[in-house]
């Protein structure tokens, strides 16, 4: 057996164990440049699982799809990130609404939830239980982020981390949508991505601060 | 290539727009190419009533039912870009916020509404639905004051959580496809799962699965309670003629794509699951929507309200199904688009008359601008499903539908709902229109750009009303037709 098969088999028997890991260490992260630089960890290891399936099923489209993540989720998002926090000349702190306690219970139990969800699923469609499970908990993960950290950067984290656990459940479930369409979510999540970072220059142009859970003008 | 045509005109006529630093050029070229995109949406109207569908390459289609959707976009849109142009004039120039930007991402908008409605691919589909949110947040952020900035956040923020719900269901329902034995390239292609879908009925529960997370994607666009929060501040906040076609347009695109699922789900697991998803976040939506009616205090907040109220009639139309309940529903779609339209537009006046939209600061509107009046009045008529206007009809068809299939729950509420949402209209706009004015508004009158389109919306919700036409019920028939 060749070095690129036994590294191959490691990738797509290991990366759910290191997607827990990231997950983990997410909910606690108090600092935002620390949440970006897990969420571009976490997008490696979804590029490497790409690059394994891509490889395993013969997939030439895989290879495209996963150097996309490389370029874009890897390393153009976080840098994007790391400019907008310096441009902003924001605090680094995510602005938690739970202690680090406190999310750690809450990121166990919805790692638990996603098991369970997926127990019944999993055999029907013969796909590893764990993947399934990263993904559902990457998805979970994701919308906690949302609801619990006022910050506006941490919430479009929250969104990426989201779509990543959207991405993972289709490239384990199906190998991944065709490519066009694929590209397509990319863009939109770029413009997505861009259009966000415009409005948290409005809203700290407009307000004087980042925290979103303040904007409560609007209601009823 | 004439299905092209339309998307092309949007998307170069957004870059052209940009270039004219001129208020007054960028107006005029706007509406220039509104009348070359509105004439070959009418071309392919036409074609699609003439030949049936058409197709182009592997992702663009057109048949009954989105043709039907194109010609809500095309006369909406129509009336928006009028409107706006005098709307407009006041507008300063600023950063995304002259007229010129407006114009060009009101084309990008129509260009990705356009695109929902062509596409034979969910995943394109999918994608045009997320091109709305975007291409539409910076428009509900236009004015950037503390309430627009808050309102296009959420806007952006809520949007693109729920329609990644609809990623996921989109994927879902592929994996049926390719398990069903598909070919993944043409698994979420629309013709061919039309054809497959006899085969996805063997695995239930993905195809289920798919749909609950296709509602609750697509429906936080449409505006479902309890997904709608987004909706009456993106309305309020945003400039009048994008209330419009946000409520008029927009939010039947979105519906546009619950149709396409509902039929494959339907077809595959039967209807009585997508149904009763529908019903159930149907009836919701009018029962919350219509309380909420009663405290509002902001005449847009009303509308929006009203907007999700007129959603959830739609869906309870399509969870009813059958041949009156479709055609309700269908025949509503295009009936609420005309009347909110119409609301909206006189909600602008008010705005620019008096500088607010706050209900209880304003009286004896009737006496002072008895123009705008006059079309609240008409409006507001309708839109409560007051005979003669269009709406009577539509929702007359879908609670005989009710009554029909024995449902008497759903019918019951509906009718509660439209008797509580009669009484808030008529309170509002009693003491909006009644009594003595306490304020009079710099200029009464109304713009040609103004009385023109609102003249053609009452026009329209009256001969509707008195008698549907029938080229138009054919197209009802047509688009009935896809959906069964």
């Amino acid at each position: 057996m060749g070095l690129v098969e036994i590294a191959t088999g490691k990738v797509l028997s290991s990366f759910s164990v290191f997607l827990f890991l990231t997950i983990l260490l997410l909910v606690v992260a108090r600092r935002i440049s620390t949440s970006v630089l897990l969420f571009s960890v976490q997008s490696a290891i979804i590029a490497a699982e790409v690059f394994a399936t891509g490889f395993r099923e013969r997939l030439a489209e895989a290879y495209v799809v996963g150097a996309l993540i490389l370029v874009i989720k890897v390393v153009a998002i976080p840098r994007a990130f790391f400019g907008l926090v310096d441009h902003l000349k924001t605090s680094h702190d995510v602005k938690a609404s739970t202690t680090p306690t406190q999310s750690v219970f809450i990121a166990a139990a919805m790692i638990y939830l996603s098991y369970a969800a997926v127990h019944s699923y999993g055999q029907s469609v013969h796909v590893p239980e764990d993947a399934l499970a990263a993904s559902v908990a990457l998805i979970l993960t994701g919308a906690f982020l949302m609801v619990s950290r006022n910050k506006a950067l941490m919430q479009m984290l929250g969104l990426l981390v989201l779509e990543n656990g959207i991405f993972l459940a289709a490239l384990t479930t199906t190998f991944g949508m065709p490519l066009v369409i694929e590209i397509g979510v990319f863009f939109d999540i770029l413009i997505g991505l861009l259009l966000m970072g415009i409005f948290t220059f409005r809203i700290r142009d407009t307000f004087d601060h980042l925290d979103v859970s303040k904007l409560r003008r609007l209601r009823g | 290539m004439i299905l092209l045509m339309p998307l092309l005109i949007a998307l170069l006529g957004a870059f052209v727009v940009l270039g004219f630093r001129n208020p007054r050029l960028a107006t005029r070229a706007a509406l220039l190419i509104g009348g070359l995109e509105i004439a070959s949406l009418v071309v392919i109207v036409w074609q699609v009533h003439e030949r049936g569908a058409l197709q182009v390459g592997r992702y663009l289609r057109v048949d009954g039912l989105s043709s039907f959707f194109l010609m809500n976009i095309a006369f909406i849109s129509g009336l928006v870009l009028v409107y706006a142009s005098g709307y407009l004039s006041h507008t300063g120039e600023g950063r995304f916020s002259s007229p010129r930007w407006f114009y060009a991402l009101v084309f990008l908008f129509l260009f990705t509404m356009i695109s929902v409605c062509l596409s034979a691919n969910l995943g394109l589909l999918w994608i045009m639905m997320e091109g709305t949110t975007l291409a539409s947040a910076l428009l509900v952020g236009f004015y950037n004051t503390e309430g627009a900035v808050e309102a296009g956040w959420k806007y952006l923020m809520v949007c693109t959580v729920g329609i990644a719900f609809a990623l996921f269901g989109t994927i879902v329902l592929y994996l049926a496809a390719v398990k069903a034995g598909m070919n993944p390239p043409a698994a979420l292609n629309w013709v061919s799962l039309m054809d497959a879908v006899p085969r996805m009925g063997l695995d239930p529960h993905l195809v289920k699965l798919a749909f609950v997370f296709i509602i609750v994607g697509y429906g936080t666009k449409i505006g479902f309670v309890p997904m709608h929060s987004w909706l009456p501040d993106a309305h309020a906040e945003a400039p009048t003629p994008i209330s419009a076609l946000l409520s008029a347009v927009l939010l039947n695109c979105a519906m546009y794509a619950v149709m396409r699922y509902e039929v494959i789900v339907s077809h595959s697991v039967g209807p009585a699951f997508p149904h009763t998803l529908l019903l159930i976040f149907g009836v919701l939506s009018i029962v919350v929507a219509g309380l909420l009616i009663l405290v509002q205090r902001n005449l847009k907040r009303l509308m929006a309200y009203s907007s999700v109220e007129h959603m959830g009639i739609i869906a309870i139309g399509l969870g009813l199904g059958g041949p009156l309940g479709l055609f309700g529903a269908l025949l509503h779609t295009f009936n609420h688009s005309v009347a909110k339209s119409l609301l909206f537009f006189s909600a602008g006046n008010v705005r620019h008359n008096f500088g607010t939209l706050r209900m209880d600061s304003i009286t004896g509107m009737s006496r002072t601008m008895p123009q705008t009046s006059a079309a609240l009045i008409v409006g507001g008529l309708a839109i409560v499903g007051l005979p003669p206007f269009s709406l009577f009809i539509s929702e007359f068809a879908i609670l005989s539908q009710a009554f029909t299939q024995a449902q008497y729950f759903v019918a019951t509420l509906f009718l509660i709902t439209l008797s509580v949402v009669f009484g808030g209209f008529a309170y509002h706009f009693l003491r909006l229109l009644g009594g003595e004015p306490n304020s009079v508004p710099p200029s009464s009158k109304l713009i040609p750009s103004e009385y023109s389109v609102m003249g053609i919306a009452a026009l329209c919700l009256i001969c509707f009303g008195v008698r549907v036409p029938h080229l138009f019920s054919v197209l009802v028939q047509e688009a009935i037709a896809v959906l069964r």
